[in-house]
């Protein structure tokens, strides 16, 4: 015994660091080998295709929105450029990007506050988990103390947006969306104050979030700044009334 | 290290000089083994973080998620694909017109109104439903209505002739209801616009919203009637944020 441990002294400092190097580099190949087992048998199973086509419609999803924001940033240029700049046309651009503003189909950015929403602990239950309700509940009492938009991790709400849950996450805007949610709000510069004044509020905090032992801050911001809506403002079924007509 | 014997008495300048020459290529040798070993060991440390790092959420997702979340990113994208073909449209119409030094007026204001009747600063009408509500039924609940409506595609909603725009919400416990300031009654009617099918499909499907709203609210009584024609009021609110700047 006493010779081999003289052995192990003799070593140099450098053979030891190296047979130590390759045992880690040993560990992470069959860690990496054991990763592909279970893909490589799922590949035979149900999920691992629809997993694969999710992520893929999600990468299309996502290429899709960033051409439809380029493509209303070039249309709103070629407006502005029109060479016919009367006076009329000048107001007609003007309601044009009024009515853009109001569609939630511009970037803004303002006052505002930011909650970070998390599921309570692992293995808590169903209920320790934050749900479409949860962050429905939350959106509505930020529009009933005067929110003027609303982003749900990075999602822009608009008027035909639905929270809906799927698993453990949500959908917002048809987007996959997981936890934790960061909700954004711009609006006046007491927002918060109207917030915790919302009997509401105070019992969805109580009663729900810190029952359930769920996790919610929040931060006051001198700005916060909102994406614009990506999605299809083009009406199917919805047609306009000339102006001044009555339902 | 290798052992080496020493003849007592052979030339010791020699000797110390052939030992530093060993000792140094073995102290490169070792840094280069180290260098190479750090690397791979390094790279495979990243693929195996971004291993786990991809798709996370996803694989906790059961098979039926999946597929309900396939058909909504499915029709969602659809839905973006049609967009980008119109915008498409719309900008190639606006440098047509701005190569032969026309005005762009027609444009401009189809696209005005595409946007304020999409936004509910216009009235709009159209096909489809009309959901009677009669009894005690909560904010909550016509919330979940709203909510499974627009999921379900509805392109214009009131409640009450109240029109649901972003920032409205109808709120308070039954029997004390509210949109807008207005107090609700008992009965009222929400409208939608979009495909009647779809529409009355996705809220009376079995475990469907009615259904749950049942559980909660048993006394509340929901009618829905797929209509022709439907016409929704403009709404009162102003939308233009008053404390947002654009962001351009």
């Amino acid at each position: 015994m006493s010779v081999f441990v003289a052995r192990l002294r003799a070593l140099p400092s450098v053979q030891v660091t190296l047979a130590m190097a390759l045992l880690v580099l040993g560990f992470l190949i069959a860690a990496q080998i054991a990763a592909q087992g279970p893909r490589i048998r799922y590949s035979s199973e149900e999920r691992s295709p629809l997993i694969d086509t999710a992520l893929s419609l999600q990468a299309q999803r996502d290429s899709l929105k960033t051409e439809i924001l380029g493509l209303r940033q070039q249309i709103g240029q070629l407006e502005a450029q029109d060479p016919g700049a009367a006076e009329s046309l000048r107001r007609l651009y003007a309601d044009l990007e009024q009515a853009r503003l109001a569609a939630g189909l511009i970037a803004v950015a303002g006052p505002g506050l930011a909650f970070r929403f998390e599921d309570g602990s692992p293995g808590s239950g169903v209920d320790a988990l934050v749900s479409a309700q949860d962050v429905r509940v939350l959106v509505e009492e930020l529009w009933l103390a005067g929110a003027e938009g609303i982003a749900v991790n990075r999602e822009r709400l608009a008027a035909t947006t639905a929270v809906i849950d799927i698993g453990g996450s949500i959908l917002v805007n048809s987007a996959y969306l997981a936890p934790p949610y960061l909700i954004e709000a711009v609006g006046p510069p007491d927002l918060y104050d109207r917030l915790q004044g919302s009997v509401a509020f105070v019992e969805f905090v109580q009663g729900r979030v810190e029952r359930s032992g769920l996790s919610l801050s929040v931060a006051q911001l001198n700005s916060v700044d909102l994406p614009a809506f990506a999605g299809t403002v083009n009406p199917r079924f919805a047609r306009p009334e000339p102006p001044g007509a009555t339902p | 290290m290798t052992g080496r014997h020493v003849t007592p008495g052979a030339s010791a300048p020699h000797q110390a000089d052939h030992a530093r020459r060993i000792w140094g290529f073995h102290r490169l040798a070792s840094r280069v083994s180290i260098a190479v070993v750090a690397g791979v060991l390094g790279i495979l440390a990243v693929g195996q973080f971004r291993g786990q790092a991809g798709a996370p959420a996803l694989a906790a997702l059961s098979a039926t998620d999946l597929t309900q979340l396939i058909a909504n990113l499915t029709a969602g994208n659809d839905q973006l694909r049609a967009e980008i073909t119109d915008l498409r449209d719309q900008a190639a119409h606006l440098t047509e017109a701005h190569d032969r030094g026309e005005t762009t007026v027609d444009e401009l204001t189809g696209d005005l109104g595409r946007i304020r009747a999409w936004a509910g600063l216009t009235a709009v009408s159209g096909q489809g439903i009309a959901i009677t509500v009669r009894g005690q039924l909560g904010g909550d609940g016509v919330e979940d209505l709203i909510n499974e409506l627009r999921n379900a595609g509805a392109e214009a909603i009131s409640v009450d002739g109240v029109r649901i725009v972003t920032g409205v919400v109808v709120a308070g416990a039954p029997g004390a209801l509210s949109v807008e300031n207005n107090a609700i009654g008992d009965a009222f009617e929400i409208r939608a616009i979009g495909s009647p099918q779809i529409l009355t499909g996705t809220l009376t499907r079995t475990g469907g919203v009615i259904a749950q709203i049942g559980t909660t609210y048993p006394d509340a009584q929901l009618t829905v009637t797929p209509v022709d024609m439907l016409t929704l009021p403009a709404t009162d609110r102003t939308l233009v944020p008053a404390h947002g700047q654009p962001r351009l």
